[in-house]
Formats: C-alpha cells, structure tokens, sequence
C-alpha cells in the first residue's frame, strides 16, 4: 500500500505561561492590568506603614513627654530661693530620681551673666553628669516661654538615648529666667516602636503578596470570556469550527456576534462571486455549444475556422472563470474542511460509472480522518479533474493516495497505468490553454485548473512518473489540523 | 430509440434535434423543467438528454423526482458551469453520464450509445442476500431498494461475497479475487475495503471470524426472499 509516509508531527513544547504574564506591559492587556494593579497596592501600601508606625511613635513619646512634664511641675513646685539667694529644690516623691544612674532625671539651670545656661541643681540620679541640651535650646524656650518642649538626646548619664522635657519659668524673686529639665531612658519606647515597625511591614508585604495573587486570579477569570473568543476564533481560522459558538458576558457578545456576520458575509460573498461566475459560464457556454455545432463535421474555411477559434474561446473562458473562482476562494481565507474520503468515494463511483465502457478502476486509500482545510467544492474541482484525466489516459487502473504529512499538510498522490507525459511537457500541463488531449473536446484544461486552485490555497502541483507506467501527480495541500 | 431532449437554448435545441434525429432516434423535446418531468413521468424514453440549467424547475430537481418515482432510464446530464459540484450533484441525483458545454455532436451520440449499451439487458439473474440485491449485468447493487453507490474493487469484494454468503471467506482469497495482477496485495487492503463496505451496506451484515476472514449473511430478521 502506497499511503504517503504519514509522519508524526514534532510535540510542540508548551508556550512559557509566565512570560506572558509578567513580560513586558505594553502588548497585553493582562499584563497591564497586573501591573497596574500591583503598582498602585504598592504605594497605598507604603503609605500605610508609614502613617501607622509614625503615630505609634507619636503617641508614645507624647506619653513620655506628658510624664517628663509631671516631674518638672513637681521640681517646680518643690523649688524655692534660699536665704542666700541659691535655688533649691526639695523633694520629689519619685524614688527613681534619688537613685544613681536610674534612668530618671531632673535639673536646674539659670541663664549666666554671659547668656549661658549654668545647671544650678540637679537630681541625684545624675551623679554629676548634665543633661544634654538641644540645638536651639534657648529660642524654643524663649517663643514657647512657660510651656513644656521635648527633644531626643542619645547620650544620657549611662550612654542610654534619653526623652529630655523642657521648660523656661520665671521664679518670684528673680530676674533672669530659670530652666527645669526633666529626661526619662527611651531605650523601652525605642523598642516598642521597632517592634511595631516590623511587625506593621510584614504585616504589609503578607496584605500586599495576597491582594497581588487576588488581583492575578482576578484578571485572569475577569478575562477568561476573552481567551475563549481567542481561541474560538482560532478553531474558525484553523477550521475546526465554523462559527463562534459560546455565549458571552455583554460587553463582548456583540464583538462575537459581530465575528459571526463577518464570517457570514464573507461565505455570502464568496457563494455569490460563485454564481456570479457560474452564470456567466452558462451564458458563454451555451452559445459556444451552438456555434460548435452548426460548424458541425463540415469542412472548408469557414467551419474550420469557427471550430478552431470556438475552442480558443472555450479555453479563456474556462481559464478565466477558474482564475476568478481560485481567487474569491483566496480572499475568503477562513476555512472550511472537508473530509477527503467522502470526496474520493463519490468522484470514483461517479467516474467509474462514466468510464464504465473502458472497464477503469479506481482503488483509493485515505485515511478516515483526513481532512482538507478548504471548500468542498474547490477538492471536488482539484480531484475531480485529476481522477477524469488519469481515467481518461489510463488503460484500466487509476491508483489515489492521500495521507497527511507535515502538520497542516496533506499529500495526495493520483497515478495511472497509462501511457504517461514525457518530462518536456510537462511544464507545459500545468500551464495555461495547452490541450494534451486534442481529440476529447472540453476537458484539456484539467490540470492547469487543479494548479490554479492548489495555488490559490498555498500547495503545489508535482508531475512524476508512476511506478505503474503512466503520470503521476503529486498534490500538497492544507490539511486541517487534529 | 425514443430520447427525450431537455434544453431551453432555442439554437442548440435545434441543431441536437436535428443531429439524433439524424442518428435514428426519435427525439421529444422540452424546454423548461415542468415540460420535461411530464414528458419523462408519462412517455417511455429509453434515454434522456437533460439540461441542468432549466426554467421553471431545475434539472436536477427533474431527475430527482423520476428517480423518486422509480424511472430507472438512463440521463446524460449537460451542465455549463462545467464545476465539478454541479457534476457530483447531478450523479447523487441519479445522472449516468455527464457532457460538458460546449461538446461536439459526435461525443454526445458515442455517450448516448454507450449509455443504451450498458443499460441493455436489465432483468438479469440477481444475487440478493436479505436487503442486498446484486445485478452482475448491470453491476448495480442496492439495499432494501436503495441504489448503493460502490466503486468497482467495493462491487467486486460485494459480488464475490455474495456468491459465496454464509461461508467464511479467507482474506487471502478475498484479495485474489479483488485484483486480477500481482499489485497491493497486502493484508490491510482487505480490511480497508471490507469497513468501506460495511460502512455503505451497515455493519451487520459482514461479520468478522478471528483468524479466518469474513462472512456474508443476512441480517437477523431478513428473509433471503426480501
């Protein structure tokens, strides 16, 4: 058996699905969407973190400081002129002022002679250490005179980073301003803030890594009806479907639908185009057929001559009919299948049945599933003039096989036991309006017309020698795929 | 001979007319499609030239109403659009044999003859096997009345079996029978034309025997004498 070697088509590997997800944003919708989406969870995110931990940290020094505020109100009230003029602070209930190097402190310091603030007392804790003044100390006092400021000091008594409150007083008694200073160890507040920090950040990028993964299947399922359309319109261009058949959300039925009229009109067009030019064969045709025979078997000038040019005309006609019908089956481009079996069959049992008196027999084989990617019509013109000139040549057997070949392609081999064409002329077959067979009206056309139409769908038309004696043409042509 | 000439051309009517009657035939002719589907239904033609391009009604539309109604004579289709769809359509019709226009007169006779030839000598000893029924003469077959469209190696393997029904049939000697030179004799031939058969007659009829080769029998239910 001669099927044309089917081979296997090469797997495909698997299109990189992430690439087309997370590649550049420009092309894709999906991606443009996800990344949109990501960006703007991103800085709503950031934003966040910081508000929140900037308050906590707000609160917590406010909470220090309202303390830090208490301790000077005390010292103050504590404070009093000495008979020799000195301030002195009596006690403070807080015992952690009494302690060395407690972490609390509290200190006295009046504006000198110079300008410069000398620390006049200081609570025990401090040992003999001061506490650190801020940058600008005596302005923010002065603008704020009476109330409390706080500031940050890293190197307390111990090295420990301090909270230090402030406040300018005026004592009865005294002329120039004095100064409380009450500091508390932030070590504790510090810590609480990192912590807060670092939990709020996880807690972040645990919220941001979630609404990324929300907005991905989001976008995906949102436009899943498109992938869909996607591919239905790809089973329309392979040909495995003829029309889009899903129901889909509203906003894109109408690009569905609108597929689906295309497609309609297309078909339209080209039946139309069909009949157009069939009409025009018939008109021609009939015609032709009268001259043809009112010439008759006559002989002498006239009879020749109108059987001569009848037969130039008859094959521009033809010529020119299949060139417009190859080329309306061009443009329609979205493609039927028609299986090639049901093709074979009815062309053998019908040529079989014309060429009955020479006994021809046409043995076929084609796989069942073998489709031709194309219009049933345009397989039965190929095979049909193919089968009916190697029915015609042959002594009594005509052999077809088809069968696919690379993906997408099928081959088609259809040989006879006749007594075949020479090399040199077969250039000439497949071109235009040669007759190779003079003597059988109507019918010399056969194998430029099957060129014609291979053409038209991309294939090509080979003349070999048969193995049994006579032609042997080979077809490529597009198979439909799966 | 009486023909019956369908076509609606005025000149060319006349020039057929002229040329069978001219040949010996006794020529009718209708002009448009409900002419010619009287004309068949009611008179004894032994051929028919039909036209598919027709007023009225169209040529294949006519054939398909005879052959409905049980009009087995022969018709020689002309189309002009020369397209093979028109071609295949006509035969699913029931056509025997087709002209394309335009055509010289002496190939219409010599296609005209052979169709009276081969339509000759109907009547013959028939081979049935339940619904099948098998005319070698004509090397027609049909089941339960329906023509069967066979090639000619299907008609073989169909013919051979049915001399042979009811006996297991070896493919060895099946694909003797199928060709008469030396070609394409492999197993798989055998299997390839028995699934288009069974495909074309139902599956029931031919029954696979492991091992031997196949066996022809009428189905269960079908008397020999259907």
């Amino acid at each position: 058996m001669t099927d044309a070697g089917a081979i296997e088509p090469p797997a495909q590997p698997e299109k990189k699905e992430w690439g087309r997800w997370f590649g550049r944003p420009g092309k894709s919708l999906t991606r443009r969407l996800i990344w949109l989406a990501s960006a703007w969870i991103l800085v709503a995110l950031l934003v966040t973190g910081v508000v929140l931990t900037s308050v906590f940290q707000e609160s917590a020094l406010r909470r220090l400081g309202n303390m830090l505020g208490d301790t000077i109100d005390e010292a103050v009230v504590a404070a009093s002129i000495t008979p020799e003029g000195e301030i002195f602070v009596g006690e403070i209930r807080d015992a952690r002022t009494e302690r060395l190097l407690s972490g609390k402190y509290w200190m006295v310091a009046e504006q000198g002679p110079g300008g410069q603030l000398q620390v006049v007392a200081r609570s025990a804790s401090l040992g003999r250490a001061d506490l650190e003044y801020a940058p600008d100390l005596d302005d923010r006092l002065r603008s704020a005179f009476g109330q409390t400021i706080s500031y940050n000091a890293e190197d307390g008594p111990k090295g420990e980073p301090l909270r230090i409150a402030a406040s300018m007083k005026q004592l009865p008694g005294r002329t120039a301003p004095v100064v409380f200073f009450a500091g508390v160890d932030r070590s504790d507040i510090d810590a609480d803030t990192r912590q807060f920090a670092t939990v709020t950040w996880v807690a972040m990028l645990l919220l941001g890594a979630g609404l990324v993964s929300a907005v991905f299947i989001q976008v995906r399922v949102g436009l899943r009806p498109l992938f869909d359309l996607r591919d239905e319109i790809s089973d329309v261009r392979k040909g495995s479907s003829h029309r889009i058949e899903g129901v889909y959300p509203v906003e894109i039925q109408p690009l569905a639908e609108q597929v689906n009229r295309l497609l309609t009109h297309n078909q339209e067009t080209v039946e139309r185009q069909r009949t157009h030019v069939g009409n025009l064969a018939h008109a021609l045709k009939t015609p032709l057929a009268v001259m043809l025979a009112e010439a008759g078997t006559a002989h002498g000038v006239l009879p020749d001559m109108v059987r001569k040019q009848t037969k130039v005309m008859q094959d521009q006609v033809d010529h020119h009919l299949r060139r417009a019908r190859a080329a309306a089956r061009a443009a329609h481009g979205l493609g039927e299948t028609t299986p090639v079996c049901e093709v074979l069959d009815e062309l053998a049992v019908m040529l079989e049945r014309v060429f009955e008196t020479k006994g021809v027999e046409i043995d076929w084989r084609a796989p069942d599933e073998l489709a031709f990617l194309g219009e049933r019509q345009d397989l039965q013109e190929i095979f049909g003039n193919l089968i009916e000139n190697a029915a015609k040549w042959c002594k009594r057997r005509v052999r077809i096989s088809a069968g696919a070949s690379l993906p997408g392609q099928m081959v088609v081999v259809v040989e006879d036991d006749g007594p075949g064409l020479p090399a040199d002329q077969r250039d000439a077959a497949l071109k235009r309006g040669t007759r190779m067979d003079e003597d059988t009206p109507g019918t010399g056309l056969g194998l430029s017309i099957v060129e014609d139409l291979t053409r038209a769908y991309g294939g090509r038309v080979t003349l070999a020698d048969s193995e049994m004696g006579g032609l042997k043409v080979l077809l490529e042509l597009p198979a439909a795929e799966g | 001979m009486r023909v019956l000439l369908v076509e609606d051309d005025v000149d060319l009517s006349r020039q057929l007319k002229a040329a069978l009657s001219d040949a010996g035939y006794a020529v009718d002719h209708a002009p448009d499609g409900e002419e010619a589907w009287f004309l068949g239904d009611t008179e004894p033609y032994d051929v028919v030239v039909l036209d598919l391009g027709l007023p009225k009604i169209d040529g294949v539309s006519v054939l398909e109403r005879w052959r409905r109604e049980g009009k087995t004579t022969p018709v020689l289709i002309l189309t002009a659009r020369g397209a093979w769809s028109d071609k295949v359509a006509g035969f699913d019709a029931g056509a025997d044999d087709y002209l394309t226009k335009p055509f010289h007169t002496e190939e219409l006779l010599a296609r005209l003859r052979a169709l009276l030839r081969r339509s000759a000598g109907h009547a013959a000893a028939t081979l049935t096997c339940g619904g099948l029924r098998l005319d070698p003469r004509a090397a027609r077959a049909t089941v339960n009345g329906e023509p069967l469209r066979l090639t000619s190696l299907e008609y073989r393997l169909l013919h051979y079996m049915m001399m042979h029904q009811g006996r297991v049939i070896s493919r060895t000697e099946l694909v003797e029978h199928l060709y008469d030179q030396d070609f394409d004799r492999d197993s798989n031939t055998i299997e390839v034309f028995v699934g288009r058969l069974r495909k074309k007659i139902g599956s029931d009829r031919i029954e696979t025997v492991r091992g031997l080769g196949y066996r022809l029998s009428p189905l269960a239910g079908e008397s020999d004498a259907a």
